[in-house]
């Protein structure tokens, strides 16, 4: 627990302590909200002395826009993204799990973060396979095998709730080594271990085992619990993954979401294929039909395999008779935005109201809110492609939701161009 | 607290109408042909006496409902209506006096909407297969991003869903634009109801209902078309609850290659990045990767333990 | 606040109350029609839609047949309304079974306004007719002190500065129920008057009218013609002018009535005059409806239990005063805390807890209004606190009886009052005893039996 706080309480706060020690000027937390962010020097007051609304527009905008160009410099080399990807979590169930200094226990929270984790995973890598090993007393077990659906792993996970023993880092990389050993060469292996003891208990030499892993090309990250330790950091440079420690909850949170985008491919890492796949459709409500995977008769719902038409009640999976991979394409369809981003736009001032000579466009293309009141610093932003013009928020929500600029998408000669482009 | 305020029955319909003179102009012809007894075909004008008073009473059932309407032709779309600049447009024309008429509006954007279409469209070569399908994925878009700046105006607005009125058939073109549309309005949790005019069933739009939890339907009787749409459309999100609507008849997932933009229910996915192509390939040209192995069928093989 | 819905209501119950000739005549008015329309609850709304445009009569199983096993109430509730408002005609048909039907008249109004759009009750003026129209945001805040000051006036008619042209005794009945009259001192509001402020715009508008066309048979005004002229007023176009010509003298002495309210600004040109409809008219039928009012909230409060209210209104600082204590005022900002001394005060005035937190949650500053929850909770559990802390003490009527002339006397007594039950406190020293009010005839009796 102190561990933890004095971690966090950095720099300036420090004097704060110092004076609360001195007994003189105590502050409550309420005070210090307002001491420390000085609210009231960014207070407007217009000619009639009226308190004016603080407009954070703008700057909530340049935020975006840094956010958005570098996102665009790093993946503008086209970098290949591992959108396959055959992952295990390793959770530690060690006699350190139970610490508290995690409310109510590392452990709780971990789950908690996990079943999170599984969700985002699912819907960030469509068609991406996970499985969950825990260590306790000193052995790895598999808790789940590889698999697609989130609730059945989540369901295996709280089922299986207690901590006792010590941690063995090798048992489990090699447990885990074992199976994902049998993946398939177009995925992405990788283990992310959710470590929270301070050591580890092996049976042999470790870098054996991170030498074998690192021939398998798995790819192991390791979020820490409780202090950095040199043999993750070791494991982590090895293999190609990444290594951070948590500080309290909301940052263990975060760090373990940021296992969920898929990773840039390095191109040895995984073989390139193409694997033929089905698309199938889903049936109407009512019909009865002959399913193919529980081998009887079912009410309703259910996909027709494309090629031999048979019917199965879940996606994805494999036809039980033809063999055919299937998917629900709009699953595939969730990544698509990744490969074809949009453009930033170009960033526009609205010219001086005495100045006219300009033309000047009156409202935002997407949404039809008007471009000269909408935010006081007058910006705007256009298309570079078909040069239609909207407002920031529009830009924001262009970029980060929809991912399809209206402007384009309602010509339908710019299509053809853009078509051609890709 | 933003849940509690949704019980309302307020809504924001926005309504995307298919007015593409491809679909309505083989209509036409498809009446003079086959001469009577053709409930499934419908003339553009009598379209729109069904619509305009499903969008009248839109307005009708609540003083604080809205609509927009968005028409979608043969090269554009575009706004031609929203009932929100009523009051303001209308005084600043000069009031004429009369009553905001939504009928009149409409006709009268709509008219200038179609003329600037076909201008728009001179440029073009007149590839009459690819204009002949609807521009979803424009109007979809135009739709989200006004859907969006009502949400942004503050935690008491109407509750905002889509209604899609198309007749022309998909473009498998704009495949990946149509489904970023759809998640994004999964995401902000914006149904989008379906009502399929044309002769064939949309792939496009069973999905986009399917996913958002929005209402599909083809009617089987296009001149009752009003009753159709009063009866299921007209339904406000918080009655939905309430009521029987249409079954979903089934969902086409089929999706749309990258190479040549057919409409495929098998090909092959690239394992990097997911893209779909109808035939085998040496090299992804979405993500450049080189494919080694150009025949691994079934992923089995590798898998078994 | 519940109270809203419950008199937003209550004025559609009073059309419902009319006799079944009087409302079928109400329905030849399509704004009738329509404001009926909107009053509905959602499903019963869709369910007179539905049947718009079908002649023949509905089985009633059939309409069963539309809804889910869990809507079924709802659909009860919806066509109960629709009964009751004559909008659906109930019919048995030969088989026995009830079938329903639209109400002729209305839907031929409402079929008209769907295919032919709809039209306006009467033609604005134009515009070089009428001169200095005012703009838009001048029509609100004339309606908003219009309003504010007779809010003003009702509670306590000495901080006004201008008085509305109400006459005395129609004041006194609006007063009536809100305020209480004391002598030689101005009156005090009632717990339904403090109920009164702290409830939205649009139901103490209702509250008002509701008052106002009750009382107007007294002042030789049809009920029926005051319902449909408000109704139809709020489909007049806001910020036009119309001709006061074109009402009949009943209307126009109620315009003046209604201009006192803030709902409609009356204007002179050098010939004619006219009435510009503002928001609050416009909005009348909307509030009929369960939707409540869309407003924006100004009130941001702390864990310090300090308040800040981004407005501009006196009105708003005399509500706020009603609970704490007001300690700055700026142009638009006015600073308060909420303390226990003020609170007190506020639940001696008959203010409960629950309001004083759900007035402060609704009219919560949009910066807060997204936050859960939009009042601290530390607030509001020591607002219900100190509510409780009033509570401790529960006040009993009592007797004390001393100066007994002997011991057994004094004993026979305690036994006496003890059996009964209304024995609270004996100390048999000092030979007294308290007893419970309602029983001080028994025990007069019983002493003097003793004697």
């Amino acid at each position: 627990m102190s561990n933890n706080n004095d971690g966090r309480r950095r720099g300036d706060e420090d004097e704060e302590d110092e004076e609360e020690e001195g007994g003189e000027v105590a502050m409550e937390a309420w005070e210090r909200a307002y001491a420390d962010e000085r609210s009231w020097e960014s207070l407007q007051e217009d000619e009639s002395g009226l308190l004016r609304p603080i407009d954070n527009k703008a700057i909530h905008h340049a935020h975006y826009r840094r956010r958005l160009l570098l996102h665009q410099s790093a993946s503008s080399l086209r970098i290949q993204k591992g959108l396959i990807r055959y992952l295990y979590i390793v959770i530690d169930l060690s006699r350190a799990a139970a610490e508290t200094d995690f409310r109510p226990s590392r452990m709780a929270v971990v789950a908690k973060c996990v079943e999170a984790f599984i969700k985002e995973f699912f819907d960030q890598n469509p068609l991406s396979h996970v499985g969950i090993v825990i260590i306790k007393d000193g052995i790895a077990q598999r808790l789940t095998d590889l698999g697609g659906s989130p609730e059945l792993q989540i369901k295996a996970l709280m089922g299986k709730l207690e901590c006792s023993g010590d941690s063995s880092l090798q048992n489990a990389l090699d447990l885990v080594h074992g199976f994902l050993n049998q993946s398939p060469s177009y995925g992405h292996r990788e283990v992310l271990i959710l470590y929270s003891a301070l050591s580890t208990c092996d049976p042999g030499d470790i870098m054996e085992t991170i030498e074998k892993c690192k021939k398998s090309k798995i790819r192991c990250s390791v979020v820490g619990l409780s202090a950095e330790i040199y043999i993750c950091k070791h494991l982590c440079e090895e293999t190609g993954g990444e290594y951070s420690v948590a500080l309290d909850e909301s940052h263990f949170k975060e760090l373990l979401l940021e296992h969920a985008p898929p990773p840039p491919a390095l191109a040895e890492y995984a073989i390139a294929n193409l694997i033929k796949m089905g698309f199938p459709q889903r049936g109407a409500e009512g019909v009865i039909s002959l399913c193919s995977c529980h081998k009887e008769a079912k009410f309703g719902g259910g996909y027709t395999c494309p090629r031999c038409k048979a019917r199965v009640c879940e996606l994805p999976t494999e036809c039980r008779i033809c063999g055919l991979t299937l998917v629900s394409s709009p699953h595939l369809a969730r990544s698509y935005h990744h490969l074809f981003p949009i453009m930033p736009f170009d960033e526009m001032q609205h010219a001086l109201p005495g100045n006219l000579s300009q033309k000047q466009p009156q409202t935002c293309f997407g949404c039809r809110q008007s471009l000269s009141h909408g935010s006081t610093s007058g910006l705007y932003v256009s298309c570079p492609n078909c040069s239609q013009y909207f407002c920031l928020d529009c830009d924001i929500y262009i970029h980060e939701s929809l991912h399809n600029c209206p402007g384009c998408e309602s010509l339908r000669n710019t299509k053809a161009v853009d078509a051609m482009k890709t | 607290m933003a849940s509690k305020l949704y019980t309302d029955d307020v809504s924001l319909v926005v309504v995307l109408l298919d007015v593409n003179p491809f679909f309505w102009g083989g209509a036409l012809k498809k009446t003079t042909t086959t001469t009577t007894n053709s409930p499934s075909v419908l003339s553009f004008s009598n379209f729109l006496n069904h619509v305009l008073p499903f969008l009248n009473s839109i307005l009708l059932l609540n003083q604080l409902n809205q609509v927009v309407v968005i028409a979608s032709g043969a090269n554009t779309c575009g706004y031609i209506y929203d009932s929100s600049e009523t009051n303001t447009s209308e005084a600043g024309v000069g009031g004429s006096g009369r009553m905001p008429d939504l009928c009149e509006r409409v006709l009268g954007s709509l008219e200038e909407f179609v003329v600037n279409d076909q201008r728009t469209g001179w440029g073009a070569d007149p590839t009459a297969a690819n204009a002949a399908s609807g521009m979803l994925s424009g109007s979809l878009s135009l739709a989200l991003c006004y859907i969006q700046r009502v949400v942004r105006g503050g935690l008491l607005h109407p509750q905002p869903r889509i209604l899609c009125v198309q007749g022309s058939p998909d473009g498998p073109e704009q495949y990946v634009a149509v489904m970023n549309s759809i998640f994004s309005a999964q995401r902000s949790m914006v149904p989008i109801d379906s009502c399929v005019i044309g002769v064939q069933h949309s792939a496009f739009l069973q999905q986009a209902s399917y996913i958002t939890g929005g209402v599909y339907l083809k009617p089987q009787q296009l001149d009752g078309l009003f009753q159709y749409l009063s009866m299921v459309f007209a339904t406000d999100l918080h009655s939905r609850n309430f009521i029987q609507l249409p079954k979903p008849v089934g969902v086409d997932f089929r999706a749309s290659c990258f190479c040549h933009k057919k409409t495929i229910d098998m090909g092959y996915v690239c394992s990097v990045c997911l893209s779909i192509f109808c035939k085998q390939h040496k090299k992804c040209s979405t993500c450049g990767s080189e494919f080694n192995h150009p025949h691994l069928e079934p992923i089995s093989t590798s898998e078994q333990k | 606040m519940p109270q809203v819905r419950i008199l937003a209501k209550n004025f559609m119950d009073m059309v419902a109350a009319l006799p079944a000739t009087k409302l079928d005549k109400l329905y030849e008015n399509p704004f009738i029609c329509e404001a009926v329309l909107r009053s509905l609850p959602p499903l019963a709304k869709k369910y007179a839609l539905q049947l718009l445009f079908i002649d023949s009569p509905i089985s009633a199983k059939t309409m069963e047949g539309w809804v889910l096993a869990d809507g079924i109430s709802k659909h009860r509730v919806a066509i109960d309304r629709l009964l009751q408002l004559r909008v659906f005609l109930e019919e048995i048909d030969r088989k026995k079974e009830s079938t329903y039907k639209l109400n002729p008249k209305f839907q031929g109004n409402i079929q008209k306004y769907l295919v032919y759009g709809g039209s306006l009750p009467r033609q604005p003026m134009p515009s070089n007719v009428t001169v200095r129209l005012p703009t838009s945001v001048d029509l609100e805040t004339y309606a908003l002190e219009q309003w504010e000051g007779f809010l003003l006036q009702l509670i306590s008619s000495s901080q006004v500065e201008k008085l509305t042209s109400f006459s005395a005794s129609m004041m006194k009945f609006f007063q009536r129920g809100l305020l209480s009259p004391r002598e030689n001192e101005a009156p005090k509001l009632t717990e339904n008057g403090f109920q009164f402020l702290l409830m939205d715009t649009n139901a103490q508008l209702w509250y008002i009218i509701r008052e106002y066309i009750s009382t107007a048979e007294g002042r030789g005004v049809e009920q029926m013609d005051l319902i449909s002229f408000l109704l139809e007023l709020s489909f007049h176009t806001m910020g036009e002018a119309y001709n006061l010509n074109t009402l009949t003298d009943i209307q126009r002495s109620v315009i003046k009535d209604l201009a006192n309210l803030g709902l409609v600004k009356l204007q002179q040109g050098r010939k004619e005059s006219w009435f510009i409809p503002t928001k609050l008219a416009t909005n009348l039928s909307v509030s009929l409806s369960d939707s409540s009012a869309r407003k924006q909230g100004f009130v941001v409060v702390e864990t310090n239990f300090r308040m800040y209210s981004y407005s501009t209104s006196k009105l708003h600082c005399e509500i706020l005063r009603l609970f704490s204590r007001i300690e700055y005022q700026l142009p638009n900002l006015i600073v308060g805390a909420i303390t226990k001394e003020s609170l007190y005060n506020a639940f001696e005035n008959g203010i409960t807890s629950d309001q004083i937190i759900s007035f402060l949650q609704e009219n919560a500053h949009p910066r807060v209004a997204e936050r859960i929850p939009a009042v601290p909770e530390n607030v509001t559990d020591q607002i219900r606190l100190w509510e409780n802390d009033r509570n401790r003490v529960e006040m009993a009527l009592a007797h004390v009886y001393e100066d007994f002339p002997s011991k057994e006397v004094f004993e026979a007594t305690c036994d006496f009052a003890r059996d009964m039950g209304g024995l609270l406190w004996e100390d048999t020293d000092k030979k007294r005893l308290v007893i419970r009010g309602e029983y001080h005839q028994d025990m007069k009796d019983f002493l003097r039996r003793q004697k």
